[in-house]
């Protein structure tokens, strides 16, 4: 009976859909919004990327509630999976290849993960993006030695730091008389890298917040995983 | 001055963030982070309140004038809602010292941030991120009280929430398909060309259902029973109180602002009329206090649903009558409910052991049916007159489920007080039977004193709601306040 009655929700959902769509006019999008600020961005923001304007400038206050739903499922992830048992076995290390591979792809992944982030206002990235690959240099040595530690204090303290950074710089904003969030100290240097004002600082504190929380997730769950 | 409307929203993320590393160092400084945040919360929104700065007022975050950029909206109700949060945020506050004191105050405060968001933002995807992070922050509260009943119930909310997420997504991405904006003020603007139709009536449905998980709405409010039964009653009262309140407030507005089509509102009336029937004979079933009290507060916020379908300004005062009736009920009954959770049956005799916690909850139950000269009897009477008032057959049945609904209530909660003020079964020593905590007890007394005192105040009181009322239905008002308040200033 409820089997039959989810499949009927579902099928009367998704011909809802479909004939909706089949109403909808494909390609030709209303720009309403979206071609206005595609043309003031630039004087406005500083940013070359339009969607790094987007992203922390016309809509900076849901890259905030997005920092925090991230930093909330961690929480709860947290709360959840409690800590692990001292009598736990450890998985074997992996091979030569696999520990040194990982070790030397280390820098390379930090510098790239910091110039995505730190070019996030000129080119496509910025600092989701930088911040995954952050994480992923943390956490590739990790999976090559599973008996090896993060620091998860210091995880802690970076992520912390981050995340009440961008709030700070917020309403460094507020306290100049300035809205909440508004970009500050926009200069006429457009395409440059130093550009855009404090959009590629908010950025910095985007991507040091993704990547240490993903970090600690991801460690945190890798431990978890070994208890079993 | 009203700049800083924003800090009760931003503060308490601030302190979510930093909440971790102080806790490291200390927590006892640490523990007094999270109330003193909300406790300036309320401070900066009651000084808003009295000043007198006319209401209502737009603000533009990032100083982007809107539709480019995002705004706060902030009217009587936006800001009656707020304060709402940041006290009951700071009533409810986990005060508990243990291992994972960090974790569950920081998921506290992005609570509070995000619900007070949910009151304040003026823009349609903003509230859906806020909305977002009520739903994650209270997958972590709820499964925080650590029991392998809390964890199946979360997973199930779970579900159920990110169903409703996606379905509330797809309804936002139809009307930014059609219209190309997301800002309330400019859908408002538009909707009468382009969201009165088909589609417009689809997004209506979908946004419908899925903000509807959190209100509590049929047939989306399974999750409820088993989640106010196992979370830590302060988390219930949180959730049950507010969180489905201010799911309602985002239907409020879409209804006052964009969506106008007759049978979005039949649809909700019908809903409303099966979530009161179903609601109230669960509860009328219910053995545990805490089910008894979720399904009781399904059947009520069926009710609001019922009152949310009428399409004049009277409906909308009915509406907040019973909001926030509700919200003072609810949140002291789990708070009574703290110390009585489990079987019915055991509180056999529990006025000899604990005779404030009876009377007030006697003081609740019939101030819930709606006996003069309570207030739930000005909330109910306004809902009666406005259903009566209307001409189709519809709105016909949901009095009489209405009148009905209101009869099996009086049943099941004169059962319940009829129990408590019974002799205790024999085999029971007095002391064993079930006693809220002080603190529980004393934030109970709290919400009798305030529904008193509403009571003595009704004449009053019934003004501003009503004053509150025109002000939120009041669509061109709400336009021009975003457009004139912060036009230009790019």
């Amino acid at each position: 009976m409820r089997n039959l009655t989810s499949l009927l929700f579902a099928g009367g959902l998704g011909f809802m859909l479909l004939a909706i769509a089949s109403g909808l006019d494909f390609g030709a999008p209303p720009m309403l919004v979206g071609g206005a600020i595609q043309s003031t961005a630039p004087q406005e923001t500083g940013a070359t990327n339009i969607v790094t304007s987007v992203v922390l400038g016309y809509r900076g206050i849901d890259t905030l509630g997005e920092l925090s739903i991230l930093f909330a499922a961690a929480a709860a992830a947290g709360l959840v999976l409690g800590r692990r048992h001292t009598t736990a076995g450890t998985l074997t290390e992996g091979g030569f290849v696999l520990k040194h591979g990982g070790a030397m792809l280390f820098p390379l992944l930090m510098t790239i993960g910091f110039y995505i982030i730190f070019h996030g206002h000129l080119t496509p990235g910025g600092g989701f993006q930088g911040g995954v690959i952050l994480a992923a240099a943390f956490f590739l040595p990790l999976l090559a030695r599973p008996g090896a530690r993060l620091h998860h204090g210091m995880l802690s303290v970076i992520e912390g730091f981050a995340g009440s950074s961008f709030i700070l710089i917020g309403l460094a904003a507020l306290s100049e008389g300035e809205a909440f969030l508004q970009p500050m100290l926009v200069q006429d240097t457009l395409g440059q890298l130093v550009s855009a004002g404090t959009l590629p600082l908010l950025y910095l504190a985007v991507g040091l917040k993704v990547g240490a929380e993903l970090a600690g997730l991801l460690s945190h769950l890798a431990q978890t995983e070994s208890e079993v | 001055m009203s700049d800083l409307i924003v800090l009760p929203l931003v503060l308490p993320l601030f302190g979510a963030f930093l909440l971790p590393i102080v806790m490291r160092t200390s927590i006892s400084i640490g523990a007094w982070i999270g109330p003193a945040i909300l406790a300036y919360g309320c401070w900066i929104l009651g000084d808003q309140w009295m000043s007198g700065t006319a209401l209502p007022f737009s603000l533009a975050i990032g100083g982007f004038a809107p539709p480019m950029g995002i705004n706060l909206y902030i009217d009587s109700l936006a800001l009656l809602f707020a304060f709402a949060v940041q006290l009951l945020g700071l009533l409810f506050w986990p005060f508990k010292i243990d291992q994972e004191t960090a974790r569950r105050q920081a998921l506290m405060l992005l609570l509070v941030a995000a619900s007070t968001g949910l009151a304040l933002s003026g823009d349609l995807f903003n509230l859906y991120v806020f909305y977002e992070l009520v739903a994650v922050a209270t997958f972590g509260l709820i499964a925080a009280s650590g029991s392998s009943a809390a964890y199946a119930s979360t997973i199930r909310y779970l579900i159920l929430s990110g169903i409703g997420s996606v379905l509330t997504l797809l309804g936002i991405a139809l009307i930014y398909s059609q219209t190309g904006t997301l800002n309330l003020a400019h859908l408002a603007q538009l909707a009468p060309e382009q969201l009165n139709n088909k589609l417009g009536l689809t997004a209506f449905l979908t946004i419908l259902i899925g903000v509807g998980v959190k209100a509590e709405l049929f047939p989306v409010n399974t999750w409820a029973p088993e989640v106010y039964a196992t979370a830590a009653s302060r988390v219930s009262a949180f959730l049950a109180g507010l969180v489905s309140k201010l799911a309602l407030l985002i239907i409020l507005r879409l209804l006052v602002l964009i969506f106008h089509q007759p049978e979005a509102v039949q649809v909700m009336l019908v809903l409303g009329i099966l979530g009161v029937i179903t609601g109230e004979l669960a509860a009328w079933r219910a053995k545990d206090v805490r089910r008894m009290l979720a399904f009781s507060s399904i059947g009520q916020l069926g009710m609001i649903f019922i009152a949310l379908a009428i399409p004049e300004q009277g409906g909308l005062l009915a509406v907040l009558a019973l909001t926030f009736h509700h919200l003072l009920i609810k949140s002291g009954l789990f708070m009574l409910a703290d110390g009585w959770g489990g079987a019915i049956e055991k509180l056999r005799g529990a006025a000899k052991r604990s005779p404030l916690a009876a009377a007030i909850f006697v003081l609740f139950s019939l101030s819930l049916i709606g006996m003069p000269p309570l207030p739930g009897f000005w909330a109910k009477f306004t809902l009666i007159t406005q259903l009566a008032a209307q001409t189709s057959p519809l709105y016909l049945i949901g009095l009489t489920v209405f009148l009905l609904a209101t009869v099996i209530e009086a049943a099941y909660l004169f059962r319940l007080a009829a129990l408590l003020y019974g002799p205790a079964a024999e085999d029971t020593p007095i002391d064993t039977i079930p006693k809220p905590a002080g603190l529980s007890l004393a934030t109970a007394s709290l919400f009798g004193i305030g529904l008193l005192a509403a009571a003595l105040f009704i004449t009053p009181v019934g003004d501003l709601l009503s004053h509150v009322a025109g002000q939120a239905a009041n669509a061109d008002l709400y336009i021009n306040t975003v457009f004139a308040g912060t036009g230009g200033s790019q």
